[in-house]
């Protein structure tokens, strides 16, 4: 009797055992993991909120995505053989995804996402800044300004992308199902008042190069005040960044573009890319299950035509020449719009000449071995030395169809001999959000717009003397009758041609149709009056439950 | 010890004696085998009086001499004997292994049970039908024997594990995979285990089985039971094979003509080409070159090669009445079809049972696993697929070209290059049980179980500047990488068992508590620009740029008390009810425990009285049971909303941010349950010359763990979420006939069938969850996309077009492109309603048939396996490029002058992934039949054996993945479409020899 006692006590007492510490055994304990109720709370913590709201920027600019919505299907670029999303250009199969997704969509899918991202996070950051412990009134006040502005900045991304959309000011707390449509005029009251407050608010001047400031914000500023109408407070705001910060001109257009200058007294916000690649969440250091890497500035492959095939004994690639990827080609029309004796900014846009690097029978280094141009050279009259692509080489000089998609005049604004090896995709070069030149011809576009052609023509001709080659400015002037919405377009275009601006300035303008029908043949085919907005990426159709209420753009299937 | 057993004699002797009885001395051997065969239980008829072989299989006792002896011989696994003594005092007992394993002791939960007494449905595989099939892990050589089991294995990299499950997937984003049970522990690295090692392989499907499991075994479990000492002669078992492997079938890409044919049509569609004479505007000077030189590489061809497997391993089995050691020693080896794809593995196992008083056992069991091996880079044939074939790979003087054609495709040989590519895994895995075992007093008995997993693991990793990646992704510079990780896993359980019988009455009661965790801790660094590249990934400090270190722990706690109760009425009616309350950390806090209840009942029909008078039944049984089972196999810290690093600076320098994660916290996380009800038959008929058995299963599950997609607008795109409901209804038979049974020759057949059907029942707001693919009345893996049903004609260009303009999409309706089906003819084509399921990755049905064939001393075993109805998405279907930017597929493409139905017209203004409806074009029937093994055995004459000192010895041949029947050309579809890691065919000769 007395051995069973012991044994049943033995055992109870042995199935006891585990669980004796029970309550405890069954917390999660996450060292290595961090969550945004213990990190966003005070100073230091609230700090890698704001920096991390500004690294959304890189998800567009200087990026293949940023460009595709940005420059592509404008009147400007067309696709170069390599262009692996030609929709853009086409306008055509920008619906119809699948769900592992065509290229066109993922574009729009990860831009969609990004975007929102670094809303929600800006949201957030207003949300918690009242209450981070250790900051004073005027840090709060500087924080909140720095997101207002930020939250505004990506908010114009989405409502020109893609128009009425989903809009909050609130993070998402818990899984949010669902979506709104939201009016565009309720987005812009919102910027107008974030970007108010962010230009009452934020310093003058920073040592962080690429944070924000009152001019960076008064600047963008202007240009929300242009894109909206009110050209009134947009050249009054774009004349205050003119005049009271202390930016000027370069010189020379062309020194824009150089790796060592890019600092410039010129450059009113950029996103500044590291020399240190790790810094730019490159492609192989990022750690973050599940975020997609921002990545360094990649747009030095994108315009690049095959040089290293056109002319290939004595033109191989190297670091210098770059890795050419072969997406995006000039318009016919677009190089057409270039006076090549007047102004520097055709060759100091464009590389139109590659010279042999490497020796090969009747060439010696240096000699010109390929040449591209704007102008038609009659057969006879070319060179039997280097390969010349002249205008009927590479378009239908008739229709501006382009009759190859190979060899063409390059922009060349992005590129970059300093990175370390032939392929490496990975450039630190900063990219210019905005620069003064934008803002002359934001007040030239606000005067013109108030019938001010006089003041119109005196802030282009500002940028047009910068632009005029070593003697040329007289030439270069232009008088008030030739000032015309087509012609500062066309200003617009020879100034900022690939810096990501090229769509909104044809949205804003209302010429997006007609100009991709006038100059650019491939969009032509195809654009129609729903274009001026993107689709919703299908993924987010999919996902949202109240699918009778947030439903597709118009147009799109 | 042996002082105590001649004590132990001598008082049987003494007590013997004094009845003055005759002495019964003699020794039992194997029939088949002439084995002595030890623990034989020896009764007396009427007396109940037990004796025991010993370990020679001699055996020596005193019985009363008076009127008739008869002694009754019963050994598990043999089928019992009575003997009729006559007047000799010396019998020479041969025993016959029965085949009828019904009082055979399956192993079950936290206990046995004598087959006959199962309730669940539990099919016990045998060791030699694992050891049969030589093969890189003992999964793998489960295949298509257990009906209810679905094994495949995707890849034929060197050391890749098969996909395991069991009755289909219930879940989606909770793991699928059966509970790996292996000497009462957890251990889900089943691939470190020698097959040589298996004394026996229990599979729980229904949920009374693996309730006892609990939330662990939501997903069936699989018991491996690894072999003991036993006492007496010591046995050694030594198995050797050597094969090679080559890929199976792999598809061609395109020849250089056929490549230069493409890109011509291409160009025609946009009328940039007519003749021969605009080659100059279409190629570039790299492709006419290679046009004009004929260049025709075949690029995969260039990567792949032959491989090897191969095993050596030696057993040895011995003990003393109270001391009872097993161990072992093996090494595997296999390379893969790719250079420097290989891995290595050495297995130790120390299995030690020591019995300290008669109440009280102790032991431990011990495996150590060291792994060495490499692997390529994912995606190295799939880049051989793209590269043009009017490339020539290297240069004149050998060496290889980096950017073949100077083309955008880096040269994939850069990789073969020793020291180029180098992704070196050492892993170390020690798993060690300990137990101890106290029977107190008659019945009950008292056991803990402590078991350690640490596996320790360190990848070295090394891109040189010239290698595919180096130059590719790094921007020709080389990128150096170590990681480090331990993860331990401690398992503590106590156990209480008591067992009675009263009068017909059986009990048994089995209480355990049990203690789980987990911890994984990782590091790594890396850096690029290595200055020597013979550093590789040693020294990474020396890297100039980049260095970065990450480390990362997770941990996660599991607490379960379980308690069963066996019930048996005269051995006819059987009971068995199971509960089990787990908790787990990684669910909310209010929702960490759950209680899972099942019930399990049979009746053994074969064993009433009125089936005596019947010949056709030799065993009948019917089970039935319910019972509920919980699912929480997910990562941990997914109920917290974490934020993520993103590396960023301010003028150069490093500076912190955090940004949200794209996954949310779920604070509400819950279990997943899944409710089982199962109706089995076991049978044999004709004295069991046919057994088997049949079962019904229908599990639903709910509050499924889903990581669902959310609308990108709100921030946050992901979290985990308990929503839906799945069902899984199935039919599983399994049946054995011995067709013939003479003295030289025998042949049996085995048969499995499984049919499955696996579909989501409900999922939130009842509407498909098309972002995550998940379908109301499909199945969990689903594939979803317009149907293609041809290629549009010309005779048809007027409806194309007209569906193109309605469909807002003209130019994809044009005759040669792809034509999908308009589902509710509309006549237009649009995402939100043309897009249906348009197949499954789960198979219909799988049928498994072996046949054994024994002749004299030659044994031969033909393993054919199907599988039915699945879906799967080929790369090399999908491998069509309509601007002949890369290489393709070859293809039957849409020309004017070729009207197909097959492919689109190639057209150099798409690209494959810019081609409306394109991924349509890779969707293909998986349905395969294949003869998986082809084995010839032949086993020495054991007199012959004798006379070279052993006890037996067999060498076979084997034949693996031979022969196939499927209904795509020149691939194995169970390898699931990549064009990385085909699956290969195996030709292995072997030895095994017992001494």
């Amino acid at each position: 009797m007395q051995t069973k006692i012991i044994s049943a006590i033995a055992g109870l007492s042995i199935l006891l055992l585990p669980a004796v510490s029970c309550k405890k055994t069954l917390n999660e304990y996450n060292p290595s993991g961090l969550t945004a109720a213990t990190v966003y709370t005070n100073a230091v913590g609230f700090e890698t909120l704001v920096n991390a709201a500004y690294s959304y920027e890189r998800y567009w600019y200087g990026k293949e995505e940023g460009f595709a919505n940005s420059e592509m299907g404008t009147d400007l670029w067309t696709s170069g053989t390599g262009d692996a999303s030609t929709q853009f250009v086409k306008y055509d199969n920008l619906q119809g995804s699948t769900v592992d997704g065509i290229p066109g969509t993922t574009t729009w899918t990860s831009l969609w996402g990004d975007l929102y991202g670094a809303v929600n996070l800006c949201n957030e950051g207003l949300a918690r800044v009242g209450g981070v412990s250790d900051y004073t009134a005027a840090q709060k006040t500087l924080h909140k300004a720095e997101l207002s502005f930020l939250r505004a900045f990506y908010y114009w991304h989405i409502v020109e992308t893609w128009g009425g959309v989903n809009f909050t000011t609130l993070p998402t707390a818990g899984s949010q199902t669902t979506a709104n449509r939201t009016p565009v005029d309720t987005f812009y009251r919102q910027i107008f008042a974030d970007l108010q407050f962010a230009a009452a608010n934020l310093p003058a001047t920073t040592t962080d190069y690429g944070r924000v400031t009152i001019p960076v914000a008064k600047a963008f500023l202007a240009r929300m005040y242009l894109t909206r109408g009110m050209n009134t407070e947009a050249l009054a705001m774009a004349t205050d960044v003119i005049n009271n910060y202390g930016y000027s001109l370069l010189p020379k257009f062309g020194d824009l573009w150089n790796m060592g200058n890019l600092k410039n007294k010129e450059v009113i916000w950029a996103v500044d890319y590291s020399a240190n690649l790790t810094f730019n969440d490159a492609i192989y250091y990022s750690n973050a299950a599940g975020v997609p890497q921002r990545g360094s500035n990649s747009s030095h492959l994108l315009f690049l035509m095959l040089y290293d095939k056109a002319n290939t004994k004595p033109v191989i690639r190297d670091i210098n020449g770059g890795r050419p990827f072969n997406r995006f080609m000039p318009t016919m029309a677009y190089l057409k719009l270039f006076d090549n004796t007047n102004d520097s900014r055709y060759e100091g846009s464009f590389q139109t000449v590659w010279k042999a690097n490497t020796v090969a029978t009747g060439y010696a280094i240096g000699d010109t071995a390929i040449y591209c141009t704007n102008k038609i050279i009659p057969l006879a009259s070319q060179s039997t030395k280097y390969v010349t692509y002249d205008l009927q080489k590479v378009y239908d000089t008739i229709t501006g169809v382009p009759s190859q998609r190979n060899y063409y005049v390059t922009l060349k604004k992005f590129k970059d001999s300093t990175r370390t090896s032939i392929a490496e995709v990975q450039s630190a070069r900063d990219f210019f959000v905005i620069r003064l030149a934008e803002m002359y011809l934001v007040a030239a576009e606000a005067a013109f717009k108030n019938n001010d052609k006089v003041a119109a023509a005196g802030y282009l001709n500002t940028i047009r003397t910068r632009a005029a080659l070593p003697g040329r400015v007289a030439q270069m002037q232009i008088t008030d009758a030739d000032v015309t919405l087509d012609f500062i377009l066309d200003e617009r275009a020879r100034e900022l041609g690939g810096e990501q601006l090229r769509w909104f300035d044809l949205k804003r303008t209302g010429k997006l149709i007609d100009r991709v029908k006038a100059m650019n043949p491939d969009a032509a085919l195809n654009i129609q009056p729903f274009h001026v907005l993107r689709p919703i990426p299908q993924s987010q159709l999919d996902a949202v439950t109240n699918k009778s209420v947030f439903k597709q753009n118009p147009g799109y299937q | 010890m042996k002082k105590n057993l001649l004590f132990f004699l001598g008082l049987l002797l003494t007590l013997s004696a004094m009845a003055q009885d005759r002495k019964i001395t003699g020794t039992i051997v194997n029939e088949d085998t002439g084995e002595p065969l030890s623990g034989v239980s020896i009764m007396t008829q009427g007396r109940r009086v037990g004796h025991a072989s010993g370990a020679k299989g001699d055996f020596a006792f005193m019985i009363p001499d008076k009127g008739e002896v008869v002694l009754i011989f019963t050994y598990t696994g043999f089928n019992d004997l009575t003997i009729h003594v006559g007047a000799s005092n010396t019998l020479e007992v041969k025993m016959k292994a029965n085949d009828k394993k019904l009082d055979e002791v399956v192993v079950i939960g936290y206990g046995t049970v004598r087959k006959r007494d199962l309730t669940g449905a539990v099919v016990s595989v045998k060791p030699e039908e694992i050891q049969k099939v030589p093969a890189g892990n003992v999964m793998e050589s489960l295949q298509g024997k257990v009906a209810g089991v679905d094994i495949v294995r995707t890849s034929g990299l060197a050391g890749m594990k098969a996909d395991v499950t069991v009755r289909g997937n219930r879940s989606v984003i909770a793991g699928n995979g059966p509970l790996y049970i292996v000497d009462g522990i957890q251990y889900d690295d089943y691939q470190d285990i020698n097959a040589n090692d298996i004394a026996s392989m229990e599979v729980l499907k229904d949920a009374s089985s693996t309730a006892i499991y609990g939330s662990k075994g939501a997903n069936g479990v699989i018991i491996i039971t690894t072999k003991k000492g036993a006492a007496g002669k010591t046995a050694i078992f030594a198995n050797a094979y050597y094969g090679r492997s080559e890929v199976a079938d792999y598809p061609l890409s395109m020849s250089g003509p056929q490549f230069t044919a493409l890109k011509r049509e291409a160009f025609r569609a946009t009328n940039h080409w007519s003749s021969t004479a605009d080659d100059a505007t279409v190629f570039t000077a790299s492709e006419l070159a290679g046009i004009k030189n004929n260049t025709s590489t075949y690029w995969p061809g260039l990567l792949i090669k032959k491989g090897t497997q191969q095993d050596y391993g030696i057993g040895v089995s011995s003990g003393s009445e109270k001391t009872k050691v097993y161990f072992s020693f093996d090494y595997f080896r296999e390379t893969g079809i790719l250079k420097n794809d290989y891995s290595n593995r050495f297995s130790l196992r120390l299995n030690i049972d020591q019995t300290i008083a008669p109440s009280f056992k102790v032991g431990l069991l011990s495996q150590f696993t060291y792994y060495k091996g490499n692997s390529r880079a994912e995606g190295v044939l799939t880049v051989a697929n793209k590269i043009k074939p009017l490339y020539l790979p290297y240069n004149p003087d050998g060496s290889i070209v980096n950017m073949p054609g100077a083309d955008n495709q880096v040269n994939p040989l850069l990789d073969d290059v020793p020291g180029a590519y180098v992704n070196l895994t050492n892993t170390s895995r020690i798993f060690s049980t300990a137990y101890a075992e106290w029977k107190p007093v008659k019945g009950l008995t008292l056991r803990s179980n402590l078991g350690v997993v640490n596996s320790s693991s360190r990848n070295g990793f090394f891109e040189a500047a010239n290698s595919y990646d180096g130059i590719n992704a790094n921007g020709s510079s080389s990128l150096s990488k170590v990681s480090n990780g331990t993860f331990v896993n401690l398992t503590w359980e106590n156990i209480v068992t008591y067992a009675r019988r009263f009068g017909d009455h059986n009990l048994e009661v089995t209480a355990v508590s049990s203690y789980l965790s987990n911890r994984t801790d990782s590091s790594s660094a890396k850096g690029t620009g290595q200055l020597l590249a013979g550093q590789q990934f040693y020294g990474l400090q020396n890297n100039p740029n980049n260095l970065a270190v990450f480390s990362n722990y997770v941990g996660s706690n599991l607490l379960a008390g379980t308690f069963r109760v066996n019930y048996g009425y005269k051995g006819k009616y059987l009971l068995t009810v199971t509960g089990r309350a787990d908790g787990s950390s990684v669910l909310a806090p209010k929702n960490h425990w759950a209680f899972f209840p099942s019930v399990a009942g049979a009746w053994r029909m074969s064993d009433e009285s009125f089936m005596t008078s019947q010949n056709l039944f030799s065993d009948l049984k019917v089970r039935a049971s319910y019972g509920v089972s919980g699912n929480a196999a997910v990562k941990a810290y997914q109920t917290q909303s974490a934020i993520v690093l993103v590396p960023t600076e301010w003028n150069d320098q490093k500076s912190l941010a955090y940004a949200l994660n794209l996954q949310t916290g779920n604070p509400d996380l819950k279990w997943e349950l899944t409710g089982t009800a199962d109706a089995g038959l076991d049978f044999g008929l004709f004295k069991d010359r046919l057994t088997g058995s049949i079962d019904f299963y229908d599990s639903k599950t709910h509050d499924l763990l889903i990581l669902r997609q959310l609308p990108a607008s709100s921030g946050v795109q992901k979290v985990l979420q308990n929503i839906g409901k799945t069902r899984n209804k199935g039919i599983e038979v399994s049946l054995r006939t011995e067709n013939v049974q003479t003295t030289n020759f025998s042949w049996s057949s085995s048969v499995t069938f499984t049919s499955n059907k696996e579909r989501i029942t409900s999922l939130p707001d009842n509407q498909n969850d098309i972002a995550d693919l998940l379908f109301i009345g499909s199945p969990v893996k689903s594939f979803y996309d317009y149907q293609k049903i041809g290629v549009w004609q010309s005779a048809d260009s007027v409806l194309a077009k007209k569906i193109g303009v309605a469909s807002g999409n003209p130019n994809a309706f044009v005759p040669g492109a792809i034509r999908v089906r308009d589902v509710y003819n509309r006549g237009k084509i649009t995402a939100d309603s043309d897009r249906v399921v348009v197949g499954s990755a789960v198979p219909k049905y799988s049928i498994g048939f072996s046949n054994d064939i024994r002749w004299k001393n030659f044994d031969l075993n033909i393993y054919v396996f199907a599988r039915v109805g699945q879906t799967f998405l080929s790369s090399y279907a999908n491998k069509f490029e309509p601007n002949a930017i890369e290489n393709s597929a070859v293809v039957n493409y849409w020309t004017p002058e070729n009207p197909t139905n097959d492919y689109p017209r190639p057209n150099s203004g798409f690209s494959r992934a810019t081609m409306p409806y394109a991924t349509t074009l890779g969707y293909k029937d998986g349905t395969f039949v294949k003869i998986r093994t082809m084995t010839l055995g032949y086993t020495l004459p054991a007199s012959l054996a004798r006379r070279l000192h052993v006890a037996g010895f067999r060498w076979y041949v084997s034949a693996k993945n031979y022969i196939s029947f499927n209904k795509v050309k020149d691939y194995d579809p169970e390898g699931g479409g990549s064009f990385e890691g085909p699956l290969t065919k195996l030709l292995v000769t072997g030895l095994n020899v017992r001494f």
